[in-house]
């Protein structure tokens, strides 16, 4: 990232506004649904954290100047300017009052994407230097590193070789011709080394020969976070240039919401072209392989349990039924939260506010969203599909002092797997 | 009495050990590692899972400990402190609540726990330390079934 200026964070806010953004800003009807389907704001009370009140120092801009009357109105002075104060007072409501979660974009009657705006603010604050510092540090390592919690590749062999010793089963790094590649993410590395074992474990009874790239093996991309295109780019092609140097057919995304976002939308408008390779989140491939009668499942979860959507593989990534059907062949209680599915309300960790500590006090008050919504099931088990939810919602939980186990979809199945030879 | 040299062997052995032995096992298991942690909390824990201490509150603070060692999402790993994160899991493992193991058993889970404790270290190099942990936890559970079968 090159040397922050409050200049430098205008233009490239000016640079965002594009024909959508502009008639989202005219359009606009200041009926406040937004605010309604913001957590951050209706667990908070609070109005700056309004979704459409996240973007004003960009419709200030944006009326500024490109409207008529925002010019005539700046001439005599009767708008604010964007300036050094407008970042620090926006900073926290850009960044740790949102998810980018999406929810106020869905509920817009005029189908403004707000959500989408936000994610593009986030370019101007980050090079006007007005970005949490954990985002900034986590950006950089992705970077410098390859991977926003500076795991290398050591670590993943030495996850590879417990994996080969605990269960036999042998992982063969950068394939050339393996029909998938999977991508990790960190918090799945260091946190949930299960998910690498499940994967395994689905893999050789569905009979698919599968690799990880060592120049590769990282899914999460915190330039889309920190909101700077460039960097998610460089990102994005490390992965691009593996999957298509090994000759892949799919690449996997694993349990992690943005990392699904980055990879399979934001991707090929980085890079300028579509990919030569699919993506597929992890529940997608699961789900193939189960109606293709590539994996058999035996037994039932008995305990009363539900699922929670991760925001970006549901309501952005479409990915709703996928993990109900897996679900409903392992789980015999099963039931739905309210809101479940493209309505899902977020854990409140996404968008890059787990990694920024400062917004810890906010997250944990936009939880109580989640805290009411499981009050309200009495559930024994939490399901989700994403390693940031999952702690979010461990942490949430524990904070609350709730006792609900919060298991991984993708382990659950594993777990249920009939042991035997490939059924393929 | 056969010496166990297989984790097919080791998992049969443990899965015919009562609920209280498998506890006890899984004990010794995570106490192997628990130089890993700093959390004093821990052998609280193992010492309450191994006595008639209070369970419920022993996995209480095992989790709080386990949640409090894990590395946020987007922040610096560290492979030494993240070995403590697997100890507080394996410490949560032989302490848990049977309505939420479903007949999982405690001491394989917390078995696999401490391996991975034991991969951290190796995780900034390419050096393998991951099949000691495994050797060493045979050894564990030979002893104990010698004990008990010949007491």
């Amino acid at each position: 990232m090159s040397k922050p200026s409050i200049k430098k964070g205008i233009d490239f806010i000016k640079a965002q506004i594009d024909a959508p953004v502009a008639s989202f800003f005219s359009s606009c009807v200041h009926c406040g649904l937004c605010a309604e389907a913001c957590l951050f704001y209706t667990e908070s009370g609070d109005p700056k954290y309004t979704p459409i009140n996240k973007v004003e120092p960009m419709r200030r801009i944006w009326e500024q100047e490109y409207t008529m009357l925002g010019k005539l109105k700046s001439a005599l002075g009767l708008t604010k300017p964007v300036d050094e104060e407008t970042f620090k007072k926006w900073e926290t409501m850009v960044y740790d009052g949102c998810s980018l979660c999406g929810r106020c974009s869905v509920v817009c009657p005029v189908g403004n994407d707000i959500s989408g705006m936000v994610r593009k603010i986030r370019e101007g604050f980050a090079a006007a230097g007005y970005a949490p510092p954990d985002l900034i540090g986590a950006t950089q390592r992705a970077v410098e590193i390859g991977s926003p919690m500076g795991v290398k590749l050591p670590a993943v062999k030495a996850q590879l070789r417990h994996l080969e010793e605990d269960t036999g089963l042998k992982v063969t790094l950068d394939e050339k011709g393996a029909e998938y590649m999977v991508l990790l993410s960190s918090m799945e590395i260091m946190n949930f080394p299960e998910y690498l074992e499940a994967i395994a474990r689905i893999m050789k009874q569905a009979g698919k020969t599968w690799t990880i790239a060592s120049t590769a093996f990282e899914a999460t991309n915190s330039g889309i976070q920190i909101g700077v295109s460039d960097l998610a780019k460089v990102i994005v092609s490390r992965i691009v240039d593996a999957a298509e140097e090994l000759g892949v057919k799919t690449v996997i995304s694993p349990e992690c919401g943005h990392a699904y976002t980055a990879v399979r939308w934001e991707g090929p408008n980085l890079i300028g072209r579509p990919y030569k390779f699919e993506v597929k989140h992890i529940l997608e491939v699961l789900d193939e392989f189960t109606k293709a009668g590539l994996i058999r499942t035996e037994g039932m979860e008995e305990s009363r349990l539900t699922y929670h959507d991760p925001c970006q593989i549901a309501r952005k990534g479409g990915i709703v039924e996928e993990p109900r059907r897996l679900l409903n062949q392992i789980a015999s209680n099963f039931v739905e939260m309210s809101d479940a599915g493209a309505m899902n309300w977020c854990c409140s960790g996404g968008g890059g506010v787990s990694a920024n500590e400062r917004a810890e006090e906010i997250k944990l008050t936009a939880f109580n969203r989640k805290k009411s919504q499981l009050d309200a099931l009495k559930v024994d088990t939490l399901v989700t599909a994403c390693a940031n939810c999952r702690l979010t919602l461990e942490e949430g939980l524990e904070h609350n002092g709730m006792d609900i186990p919060v298991v991984g979809l993708t382990e659950m199945v594993a777990e249920h797997l009939v042991e035997e030879e490939s059924v393929s | 009495m056969n010496t166990i040299s297989s984790d097919m062997e080791f998992r049969q052995a443990l899965e015919a050990l009562s609920l209280e032995q498998q506890r006890y096992v899984g004990a010794r298991f995570v106490t192997n590692v628990l130089s890993l942690s700093e959390d004093a909390r821990l052998q609280q824990v193992v010492e309450a899972a191994t006595s008639e201490g209070d369970l419920e509150s022993a996995f209480k603070i095992a989790k709080r400990a386990s949640l409090e060692a894990h590395t946020r999402c987007g922040t610096e790993g560290d492979w030494n402190d993240q070995a403590g994160y697997f100890v507080a899991r394996g410490v949560e493992a032989i302490v848990e609540p049977q309505i939420r193991t479903a007949g999982k058993n405690p001491a394989w889970k917390a078995a696999m726990q401490c391996r991975m404790a034991r991969t951290c270290l190796a995780s900034e190099s390419d050096e393998d330390t991951h099949d000691l942990e495994t050797g060493a936890q045979y050894q564990l559970l030979n002893d104990y079934l010698e004990k008990v079968n010949n007491p």
